[in-house]
């Protein structure tokens, strides 16, 4: 059990420390990355990428949406990426 | 009944709050939207050779259904055909209903694919996993739900060059069995209600801190304060579960090749209970498992060849670690090991055929499985 609390501790502390040096604001780098940048270092943490004109605009707004709630990608990622896979069609 | 009206009270100021001050148009289209409904998911069968069988099976149609209402009201829902040595079996995955609230807070309710630990619910989906079974103590009879009945909220958000993520969530969790000997201490995770009036809490934390989200470790855990159904000696037993995930991808151009690294550790802490062992006697066993595994898989995605390219070989092994003095394998074996080497084609982004060589305690077997994913 202290093992446990010593791992879950030093968790915390990394993800703090982190957001301390790094500010709690993204950075520009991150905050000009494309649609397809994202999509790309995104959906294939998990998955292979599909053919970006695979799905309609209507589809791949739900399939992103779905991917938030599955995969946890931030609101920002999310708009991003929809509007690089809708302007693909 | 204090905390009830607490919890109701909070609820609805939240609900206030986002509808007045954070997001005061969503007033008004609050219930407007378009409702557009999105089909994917897949198919798949297994093959499965060794020394007692060799047979075709688990013949599954999974059908997800996702459902824009609006902006900030969407349903997502999975439902399962499955075939089994009893015959064809019909079954809802999950039915999830999802409320985005703001761009760091998401409400969501019903049954659904709770994020505790990486691969159940996501690593082990079959267009995502690298092989035709799970990891000993990932699949049916290991620890963790596959899916639960509650609610839950979660988010995430970008953190300088860092990326965060939250899930925590209010189900009606684990559920004790004591019928027999052969499954006492273990757990019923998919039931569709509650055998007594206890909620489980549980969630995850995962953390990126690469920019390109390359890697990702998570923690989780659960924890339910009763599980024993109401009104018996068992009621009061506890149930707490903890798990650590990483996850690592990375297009390697010197070897032209893709590399995935995946890991999970996860472990359970029962409150111990005196079980019937069905001869008019009692026993009991100190109720701790764990369980893990590591994969490794390579990709030459960036040969020229266009069938080398598409191959991909995997590495796997895991470990299962059951409370000895509990009855549950017929082979008295309390540890159980697996080692997989595979090779998989992926003729489409989602679709592959895998083929493994695996030694499971002993056993050699031969997996096979295809998937077809839409």
């Amino acid at each position: 059990m202290k093992k446990t609390k010593l791992l879950i501790g030093s968790y915390i502390l990394c993800a703090l420390t982190t957001m301390y040096l790094y500010g709690c604001k993204p950075t520009q780098a991150v905050t000009e990355k494309s649609g397809a940048t994202l999509w790309s270092e995104n959906c294939q943490r998990c998955h292979n990428l599909p053919p970006a004109t695979m799905y309609n605009d209507d589809q791949w707004k739900a399939i992103v949406t779905h991917m938030q709630v599955r995969a946890n990608i931030t609101k920002e990622e999310a708009i991003k990426i929809t509007e690089f896979l809708q302007s693909s069609n | 009944m204090k905390r009830k009206i607490k919890l109701l009270t909070t609820s609805c100021l939240l609900l206030w709050f986002e509808l007045t001050v954070v997001n005061p148009a969503t007033a008004q289209n609050f219930f407007q939207g378009q409702t557009k409904l999105t089909i994917v998911g897949n198919a798949q069968i297994d093959y499965l050779h060794d020394s007692t069988q060799s047979q075709f099976g688990n013949l599954a149609f999974k059908p997800i259904f996702l459902v824009s209402l609006s902006d900030k009201l969407f349903l997502e829902s999975e439902l399962e055909v499955a075939t089994s040595s009893e015959g064809v079996e019909l079954v809802l995955e999950y039915a999830n209903m999802v409320y985005f609230a703001n761009r760091y807070l998401t409400f969501h309710a019903g049954r659904f694919l709770p994020k505790f630990g990486a691969y159940r619910g996501r690593f082990g989906e079959a267009y995502l996993q690298r092989f035709a079974n799970s990891p000993v103590g990932f699949g049916d009879g290991g620890i963790g739900a596959m899916t639960e009945m509650g609610v839950g909220v979660q988010g995430g958000a970008q953190v300088g060059d860092s990326k965060i993520n939250y899930d925590l969530y209010a189900t009606n969790g684990p559920q004790l069995l004591t019928g027999s000997p052969e499954e006492a201490g273990q757990f019923e995770y998919e039931a569709y209600g509650n055998n007594n009036k206890k909620k489980s809490i549980g969630g995850r934390f995962g953390y990126l801190p690469f920019s390109n989200s390359s890697l990702e470790v998570g923690y989780s855990f659960q924890h339910k304060a009763s599980t024993g159904d109401r009104l018996t000696p068992y009621e009061n037993t506890t149930f707490t579960a903890q798990a650590f995930d990483l996850n690592y991808f990375k297009t390697l151009e010197a070897i032209k090749s893709q590399i995935r690294v995946v890991g999970e550790y996860k472990m359970l802490n029962v409150g111990n209970q005196n079980y019937d062992d069905g001869n008019g006697s009692s026993f009991t066993f100190t109720n701790k498992s764990s369980a893990y595994y590591i994969q490794g898989s390579i990709r030459p995605t960036q040969v020229d060849n266009e069938f080398l390219k598409n191959v991909e070989l995997a590495l796997r092994y895991s470990e299962f670690n059951t409370p000895q003095g509990a009855q549950w394998f017929a082979d008295g074996q309390h540890v159980r090991t697996q080692t997989a080497l595979g090779i998989n084609y992926w003729y489409r982004w989602n679709g592959v055929l895998k083929m493994s060589y695996q030694k499971q305690n002993g056993v050699d077997g031969f997996y096979a499985q295809l998937v077809y994913g839409f």
